[in-house]
């Protein structure tokens, strides 16, 4: 434990946003690793990045650093990248930059614009996607993209296409309010509602959705179910917010399966709209700290990615029992670290995962671990529990970045997330 | 079927399989004197392989 000392890697000035070395690094007097950098004109930046609730050098064994030829070409401003070291798992398209909440924490600084881009032209970006990012699972998003009605149309063209699974990116508000269009959706062929959801505790969601909204976020998955679409839960975890959530969340997961079928903790990322000022970074190994703590999940059953980079993701898979218990099945001890998965064969796993099964599910949970029992299981009765720390322009390492298989599509180009998004920090934040 | 090595016929068995830390049991011809067990080409691309990607997440 603690063995790691000191790494270069490349990230980029937080004010000004020009590339710039950096390292991680143990300082003295403080807990666990720090990205550290100077920028010549801006000054110098530091922010924990791991804090050691777990051995950094294990989790993050078969990384490779960047070569000097892949260091050269990723410039950070990926608007302009020539290249890029990971094929696409996930593609999301922006559908409108129009929402019906004005979060204070939004990545995509939804709200702000009324902007609805012609359903002609997102056609043709989709026809574009479906071809270039190789089929991947598109995510249409925003803003809110159910302010869209033509969204059911989008959905279908885009399984028309060829996209493997179609995915939307929501708050649940028209969900709860208008299951006509839950239905519109689902028969469209939607796969996924990735539904924003903080807590089960409207305190939790006056701060940081600026309303109550826990009735609604029932409703909408009590939609969604009726008509067969598979959620997944999506909470952003916000220091002194919900950090102390994470168990009841999980148990809400339980109580609502097979709707719910998985949980993606997004740590908070200081990307878009957020309360002027705070840097309270949650690193990956914290938050998978207070998840194991507050739900009794061993910390073994929780795996690095093989896709996108060991620092950018942690995902465990479970059965759930008849108790509504999770009974892992995923276990980092037999994990085959070194061997990377293409972004197509991580799209398989996830979406699998994150999809439900039409069969009936009131066959009886076998205890007994035979062959059938174990593949009717996985098959119908598996749940995820997964998050994805995404970085800002004070933690970004451009060799997590370069591997990123999650890309953001924007005027005929596939951008990683964190570059699409990385927002400077203001003079005034320092 | 006849067990090579002892000459006596095999019983279907529930057989324990264990791979990645997980135990799943299974039903195969095993031989009641030296404890070998036939597997079905079948069952190792068909069932075998299922759980074996499902473990490996493939």
């Amino acid at each position: 434990m603690n063995a790691f000392t000191r790494k270069t890697i490349s990230s980029v000035c937080p004010v000004c946003l020009k590339k710039i070395p950096a390292v991680l690094e143990r300082k003295e007097g403080a807990e666990g690793i720090w990205l550290s950098k100077t920028c010549q004109e801006h000054g110098s930046f530091s922010v924990p990045v791991w804090k050691d609730r777990f051995d950094f050098i294990e989790w993050t064994e078969g990384e490779t650093p960047l070569s000097c030829e892949e260091e050269a070409f990723c410039s950070g401003d990926c608007h302009s990248c020539p290249s890029h070291l990971q094929d696409c798992c996930c593609v999301i398209l922006e559908v409108t930059k129009d929402c019906n909440l004005r979060c204070p924490y939004c990545f995509a600084y939804g709200g702000n614009e009324k902007e609805y881009p012609p359903l002609e032209e997102l056609k043709k970006d989709i026809a574009v996607i479906a071809e270039k990012g190789g089929k991947p699972l598109l995510q249409l998003s925003g803003g809110e993209p159910t302010l869209r009605d033509d969204l059911p149309e989008l959905v279908r063209f885009a399984r028309e296409k060829g996209c493997s699974y179609v995915q939307v990116n929501t708050n649940g508000i028209r969900l709860a309010e208008d299951e006509g269009f839950v239905r519109e959706l689902a028969e469209a062929g939607l796969d996924i509602v990735f539904l924003q959801f903080d807590g089960t505790d409207d305190e939790v969601y006056r701060k940081l959705r600026g309303r109550e909204l826990f009735e609604i976020k029932k409703k909408a998955i009590e939609n969604c179910s009726r008509h067969g679409l598979s959620v997944t839960l999506v909470p952003t975890v916000v220091r002194g917010i919900n950090d102390e959530e994470l168990g009841s969340i999980v148990d809400f997961a339980i109580s609502c399966f097979p709707a719910v079928r998985a949980v993606h903790f997004q740590p908070v990322t200081y990307i878009g709209r957020y309360p002027h000022g705070e840097r309270e970074h949650i690193t990956l190994d914290e938050l998978m700290e207070m998840l194991c703590v507050q739900t009794g999940i061993d910390p073994v059953s929780l795996l690095p990615s093989r896709c996108d980079h060991a620092l950018c993701e942690f995902h465990g898979t479970f059965i759930v029992n008849r108790d509504g218990k999770l009974v892992p099945t995923s276990n980092r001890k037999y994990f085959a670290k070194k061997k990377r998965s293409s972004a197509s064969e991580n799209r398989e796993f996830v979406a699998g995962h994150w999809t439900g099964s039409s069969e009936d599910l009131s066959r009886e949970v076998s205890e007994s671990m035979d062959f059938d029992s174990f593949i009717y299981n996985m098959t119908h009765r598996s749940m995820t529990i997964s998050a994805m720390a995404f970085q800002d322009a004070m933690d970004l390492n451009l060799e997590r970045m370069a591997r990123c298989s999650l890309l953001v599509y924007e005027d005929g180009k596939l951008i990683p997330f964190c570059g699409k998004y990385l927002t400077p920090m203001e003079e005034s934040e320092k | 079927m006849i067990c090579g090595k002892c000459n006596v016929e095999l019983k279907e068995e529930p057989t324990v399989f264990q791979y990645l830390g997980h135990e799943l049991t299974h039903p195969v011809l095993r031989c009641p004197v030296c404890g070998q067990v036939y597997i079905p080409e079948d069952l190792v691309r068909g069932k075998m392989h299922e759980i074996e990607s499902m473990l490996e997440e493939k």
